[in-house]
């Protein structure tokens, strides 16, 4: 066989390209039938009475969350890493055939896992911590792929021939620390086969069931500690790593200040897991502990902004190229709805406005302005910078793609302000008195009020999903369309018209 | 002295050194411009730009292997 | 200094692992050193409380539900007492919630009853217009996890001490025992006599009678865990 010049490897991020679309579409379309199960509760009978059960609400939920951050923007990650991992280190995983196989490993361990974690959560086995409802067996399988993706991921760094890693690779190994600390943290727990009745049974119940370790305000304290950051470490770290690749290379510019990402790096290290506490103001954990994480919440806007600013400063000069390019766009608004829930965030945890905004639909409209505007954006931008370098094909449509940046702009514009107004009004109303003294309202007083903010929440969903279905259209096409010349382009994505 | 009063003390003392440390590292950083091995921090920012797998490295693994 | 470790990955990530769990070390210790004790009259669940409660989980009802009343009067005034840390003592998992779109259960038992509970989980609608509750029929005919909970009551009371067939004091002076079954049969026989006490109060005949050949629907094990709410 006669072998051609080194090249890069793709083979896996483009498995994991496959995941992040596919998870993608699963995890939204289920968000946008709770969003109009909200607004319209005879949805919850979507496939009529018999499976109720397993289209309701509450059993849909957490399906919501974890395709998002587990599978979706999971995938994204694992999806860039495999990419920018080999570019900034400049080594190929063809040069080890262990890196591969680990590579397919991950992969084929991620696949299993994903199809365990949905089957069990649509049976209602969960251990209802929010982002952990795993029970122990998938815990395992979690920790075991994690650690699959470590050793890949020291072992590429281990044949590197660029000395000095480059920004992103800190992000990535950061995701990579923190989330496997944090994970094995809040998810300590007791199996309960183990269990010996004094009769001498044992294997009794459900062999999957477990115990947590904590209980009550130290379990609420180590689940926010893991729930706050896995947004830090799922959401934030890794997003911040594709960025500090994926805007510099497709704009043609260098970082604007390589010292200023150093310090936004640390800080943000230092800072991000301070915060935890803020969901947890005005409960019952300890006061030092609520005002500690307030405080660290608001000193939290300068490491983000840092990276934030940084990312703006890098298009000095260059800004035709965000109205010629819809890639770029993506990533300029996805940079900028980051500053605005790095802002927003710190807002929501001062305690006097959290004493408003807890449980309210406010913070409902945070994390999708930070997941849809920021993360999502952004793992899109990604995935269609690499496609053509990946599929070596020009993108299918650009028309396409400015459409769709406008639809899911739209998207996110209706689904943020409708959770304002939604959140503020019903914290409003919960704690109205009347001239004795007495509550104004009743809570359902409180729930008709919403129905209006719930269906225009609904369709800037549903307008997300559909530009997001036009993205899956575009890569889709981009993967089946003529092939362009084999040799690729320093920056700027190749897009057909 | 109680034990408010010390802690109020102690914690500006502590402030005012992370303010010192912290900017006086920003101060070197802009100071020193280069690293150990003699490379200008920005030069990093190319290795996203140069990323060819047969560009040359920003700063090799080793100079003797890259000859 | 610092570009030092971004050349050497393995301290690169030392560093970076002490610098993420400084604050972990800081903040969340400490607390540990004063495990949650129980306030008088927080007592274990029993083994139909806990099974209902495993229902309340596996449905996410904390998706929805919050259990935790704050220090406001708007919130003392809606749902009772303010909550104190001690009253979760044997809570594993808390189920604080994150988020009230409907309202909070912490102390649903003072003010709601068994009956209330039947016609509300069967057709939300018919008792608050409005609601955006879905139904929860299947509960009325899904048999509730006796021995699973069980399983975790042996569990607790082995590894953190839970103080089953103990006397535990209440408000108001006197003392309770929550039993613990010395059998899986035993604890099936103590969860159908609970059982039987909240299906006398209930209308719905299939969980009557379900309840009459042995059998526990998950309803009657979600009202128990619901009623003790207090």
């Amino acid at each position: 066989m006669v072998k051609g010049p080194l090249e890069y490897d793709y083979t896996v991020a483009k498995m994991f390209m496959f995941t992040t679309v596919v998870l993608g579409i699963v995890g939204m379309l289920i968000g946008v039938i709770l969003a109009f199960q909200l607004a319209f509760p005879q949805i919850n009978l979507l496939l009529g009475e018999g499976l109720a059960e397993y289209t309701n609400f509450s059993r849909l939920r957490p399906l919501h969350t974890d395709a998002v951050i587990f599978g979706f923007t999971l995938s994204g990650v694992f999806a860039t890493w495999y990419y920018v991992g080999q570019r900034v280190l400049k080594v190929s995983m063809a040069e080890s055939p262990l890196l591969m196989f680990l590579g397919k490993l991950h992969f084929w361990l991620y696949v299993a896992t994903v199809a365990a974690a949905v089957i069990s959560l649509f049976a209602g086995i969960t251990t209802s911590k929010e982002y952990a409802e795993f029970e122990w067996p998938i815990d395992i399988a979690i920790v075991i792929l994690w650690v699959v993706w470590g050793i890949g991921m020291f072992g590429l760094i281990g044949i590197r021939r660029e000395k000095s890693l480059y920004i992103s690779v800190w992000y990535y190994i950061a995701t990579f620390l923190g989330v496997a600390m944090l994970y094995l943290f809040n998810n300590m727990e007791v199996p309960t086969m183990f269990a010996t009745s004094a009769a001498g049974e044992s294997g009794i119940g459900d062999w999957y069931h477990s115990v947590s370790m904590y209980a009550g305000t130290n379990d609420a304290l180590v689940q926010w500690w893991y729930g706050h950051n896995a947004v830090a470490f799922g959401f934030t770290v890794p997003i911040v790593a594709m960025i500090y690749y994926f805007l510099p290379k497709e704009s043609g510019q260098a970082i604007y200040s390589y010292k200023l990402s150093l310090l936004s790096f640390w800080g943000l290290m230092f800072v991000y897991l301070w915060a935890g506490g803020h969901h947890l103001l005005y409960s019952t954990v300890p006061d030092w502990m609520q005002t500690m994480a307030s405080i660290f919440s608001v000193i939290l806007i300068l490491p983000s902004w840092g990276s934030a600013i940084n990312m703006l400063l890098t298009m000095k000069g260059e800004w035709q190229q965000v109205a010629a390019s819809p890639l770029i766009k993506f990533m300029v608004l996805g940079s900028t709805f980051y500053m605005f829930s790095t802002l927003e965030g710190p807002i929501q945890a001062i305690k006097s406005v959290n004493a408003i905004a807890h449980f309210t639909d406010w913070i409902v409209g945070h994390v999708h302005d930070g997941v849809l505007g920021w993360v999502g954006f952004m793992i899109m931008a990604a995935l269609f910078h690499m496609a053509p370098r990946v599929f070596k094909r020009e993108l299918y449509s650009k028309s396409l793609m400015a459409v769709q940046f406008w639809i899911q702009t739209l998207g996110v514009v209706l689904y943020f302000t409708s959770m304002w107004i939604a959140g503020i009004t019903q914290g409003m109303m919960w704690r109205a008195h009347d001239e004795f003294g007495n509550l104004a309202y009743s809570f359902i007083d409180t729930v008709t009020v919403l129905h209006p903010y719930y269906a225009i929440r609904g369709i800037g969903g549903l307008l997300y999903l559909t530009g997001f279905l036009m993205f899956a259209y575009n890569i889709y096409k981009t993967m089946t369309s003529r092939p362009v010349e084999e040799h690729e382009l320093q920056n700027a994505s190749p897009m057909g018209a | 002295m109680d034990i408010a009063q010390l802690q109020a003390y102690g914690y500006f003392a502590l402030t005012a050194v992370l303010v010192i440390i912290l900017y006086s590292y920003i101060f070197h950083l802009y100071r020193a411009k280069k690293d150990a091995d003699g490379v200008d921090y920005e030069k990093y920012g190319n290795m996203a730009l140069n990323d060819d797998i047969d560009d040359a490295p920003v700063s090799p693994v080793s100079n003797d292997k890259e000859k | 200094m610092f570009h030092w470790l971004e050349k050497h990955p393995f301290f690169f990530a030392v560093g970076v692992f002490i610098v993420i769990s400084f604050a972990g070390l800081i903040e969340i210790l400490p607390s540990f050193a004063q495990a949650s004790r129980p306030v008088i009259g927080t007592a274990p669940y029993s083994t139909l409380e806990l099974a209902g409660r495993h229902v309340y989980i596996s449905n996410s009802c904390n998706a929805c539900h919050s259990q935790l009343v704050r220090p406001f009067k708007s919130e003392t005034d809606r749902y009772g007492h303010y909550s104190l840390s001690g009253e979760y003592a044997y809570d594993r998992p808390f189920l604080w919630g994150s988020k009230r779109t409907g309202p909070d259960l912490m102390r649903v038992g003072n003010y709601r009853t068994t009956d209330w509970h039947e016609n509300h989980m069967k057709d939300p609608q018919s008792v608050v217009p409005g609601s955006v509750m879905p139904a929860y029929r299947w509960l009325f005919t899904n048999s509730s996890d006796i021995e699973t909970a069980f399983a975790e009551q042996l569990t607790v009371e082995k590894h953190f001490g839970v103080p089953y067939n103990k006397e535990i004091p209440l408000k108001d002076g006197t003392t309770k025992v929550v039993k613990i079954g010395q059998s899986v049969a035993e604890a099936k026989a103590l969860a159908l006599e609970e059982a039987k006490v909240i299906a006398a109060d209930m209308k719905d005949q299939d969980v009557k009678d379900a309840v009459a050949r042995g059998e526990i629907p998950e309803i009657v094990a979600l009202i128990a865990y619901m009623n003790s709410l207090k």
